[in-house]
């Protein structure tokens, strides 16, 4: 996922990302028109171009069924490249026209194609075209004219400027050039912006983990406890098998062959389970919000842990069971 | 011939605070059939335990049939070819019918399974219950029990049948009853019978009877 995340921001796409220093997530912090070429002017600077981001809100998140509301991007058509996209399915919006093209997230969740009209701030866009990049965020969104998104925003700057470098140029170096020039502005390279998302990712294997590590430690503790309950319910039984010549081997692997039974039953119902659970919840959230994989991955991966969890948990009440004199076991009521 | 040889055997529990055996000497001939008679708490069950291989005592020496029980490291094995213990509550296996319960000692032996249900068999006829090997323990009568406990003291044909107290929890007939399959087992199989009861007259059927108090032996007598 990180490579796939590296490879789709350095595609054909922008280097930099220039925006404006007190742009705290609203509307404040937007950069003047002129700007764009002030940075053309930038040593190893090749291009550049500006880009509008305007979210519409739901009305009510129930009836939304993109969580995020409706993001729409003003760009030139002609320098769509610079925002990753370089395949479009259908046509590219003309100038100044009230035409669009949505990302394919965008069409799942909307239920929407190319024909179809999307509202947007009360204008009416006809999609022409659908594009996918990869990234969540762009494929979620409709990239319509800049020139007809500042008009219905009633706004004539830009939220970013998009830079792309010179061949063979270091991005670092001219994002550091880029901010000495300029006080009020901030950059953020393409390789910044996936360590970025790097460090998000890494946040949530490491939630995930530690979760996973959660259930693992709890579904141990349930196995000891009930293999212990076990083996204290079968003292007796221990005891009579062990005064007619088992050997404590012999118990051991009696015990611990019970426990894989019993854990890789667990792992088939506890599977089932889940995917029933998983089926019912997304049916009550929603239908088009997420999407279920079941990965033959998943299923080995919790089935070895099953299995080692068993292990672990059925190893020491069997050792237990097979150390019990037997006299000891056959007092035991 | 002498089959169990006990010299100055001691057992003692609570770190000394409770004296089970106190130095107990015995011999026991092959093939004869001894009731070991005492109240509650004398020892004897302690004595039948260092019989049957399953406690070791703190000093002193059990031998039985030429093997000195001490120098043994794993004693398993010994009590699966030598030993049948019958218990006074049977102690079968509630989830296994008649013929498992007495195929249990044949698990690790080398013979087929048809031949472990064979051996089986035999013995479940031997003790009337032919018609109810497939049942679970819980559908059979404390004295039906008892004698699938005989059965499966038994199918390993072992050389000392040691029994618990086997009467202890029926009533006097079904009692005598199982004391007549298992003398008629033992005298079949030829092997030496130790019974361990508090009831005189169970005591009585025995050759001889050892009679224990405090953990020593105060009476050794023929009753025949």
């Amino acid at each position: 996922m990180e490579e796939s995340v590296q490879t789709t921001f350095n595609e054909g796409g922008a280097e930099i990302t220039v925006t404006n220093a007190t742009n705290i997530g609203g509307n404040s912090g937007l950069l003047d028109m002129s700007f764009i070429d002030d940075l053309k002017n930038v040593t190893n600077v090749s291009d550049a171009v500006g880009q509008l981001s305007v979210s519409e809100s739901p009305e009510s998140y129930s009836q939304s069924k993109n969580i995020m509301g409706n993001m729409f991007y003003g760009i030139n058509a002609s320098k769509l490249n610079l925002a990753g996209i370089s395949d479009v399915n259908g046509s590219i919006f003309d100038e100044n026209s009230f035409e669009a093209i949505v990302g394919v997230r965008y069409c799942e969740l909307n239920n929407v194609s190319i024909g179809d009209n999307i509202t947007f701030l009360g204008h009416d866009f006809k999609i022409v075209g659908t594009f996918e990049t990869g990234i969540v965020m762009k494929d979620n969104a409709a990239y319509i004219s800049l020139d007809t998104l500042q008009n219905i925003s009633d706004t004539q700057e830009v939220s970013s400027i998009l830079v792309k470098t010179s061949e063979g140029a270091n991005d670092t170096v001219v994002s550091q050039n880029i901010r000495d020039k300029y006080e009020n502005v901030s950059t953020l390279t393409s390789s910044e912006m996936s360590s970025m998302l790097d460090d998000v990712i890494g946040i949530l294997d490491t939630a995930s983990l530690a979760i996973s590590g959660l259930a693992i430690f709890v579904g141990a503790i349930g196995v000891v406890n009930t293999m212990v309950m076990t083996v204290y319910e079968r003292t007796k039984e221990i005891g009579v098998l062990k005064s007619i010549g088992w050997k404590s081997k012999k118990i051991l692997t009696m015990i611990l062959g019970e426990t894989l039974v019993l854990t890789t039953l667990s792992g088939i119902i506890g599977s089932i389970l889940g995917i029933l659970i998983a089926e019912i919840g997304i049916r009550l959230i929603g239908t088009n919000r997420f999407s279920l994989v079941y990965t033959p991955k998943t299923f080995i991966l919790a089935f070895g842990i099953t299995i080692i969890v068993g292990i672990i948990g059925g190893v020491y009440p069997a050792y237990k069971a097979s150390k019990l004199a037997p006299t000891e076991a056959l007092r035991y009521e | 011939m002498e089959l169990i040889r006990l010299t100055n055997v001691l057992k003692q529990y609570d770190g000394g605070a409770v004296t089970a055996l106190n130095n107990i000497n015995l011999s026991i001939e092959s093939g004869s059939f001894v009731s070991i008679i005492g109240p509650s708490g004398s020892g004897k069950s302690t004595l039948l335990n260092m019989l049957g291989a399953l406690d070791s005592p703190d000093s002193g020496q059990v031998i039985i049939n030429g093997v000195d029980l001490a120098k043994q490291k794993d004693l398993s094995d010994f009590r699966r070819q030598e030993i049948g213990f019958i218990f006074q509550l049977h102690n079968l296996l509630p989830n296994l019918n008649v013929q498992e319960n007495v195929e249990i000692p044949l698990m690790d032996a080398k013979m087929s399974e048809k031949d472990k249900h064979r051996r089986a068999l035999i013995f479940i006829e031997a003790v009337g219950l032919l018609d109810k090997r497939k049942q679970k323990p819980n559908k059979l009568s404390g004295g039906e029990r008892q004698r699938v406990a005989i059965a499966r003291a038994l199918v390993n044909f072992p050389s000392i049948i040691l029994a618990d107290e086997p009467t202890g929890a029926l009533d006097t007939k079904t009692g005598r009853k199982v004391l007549d399959v298992l003398r008629f087992v033992h005298e079949s199989i030829n092997a030496t019978l130790i019974v361990v009861t508090h009831d005189r007259d169970v005591a009585k059927l025995a050759e001889r009877t050892i009679e224990i108090r405090d953990g020593q032996v105060i009476n050794d007598y023929y009753n025949r």
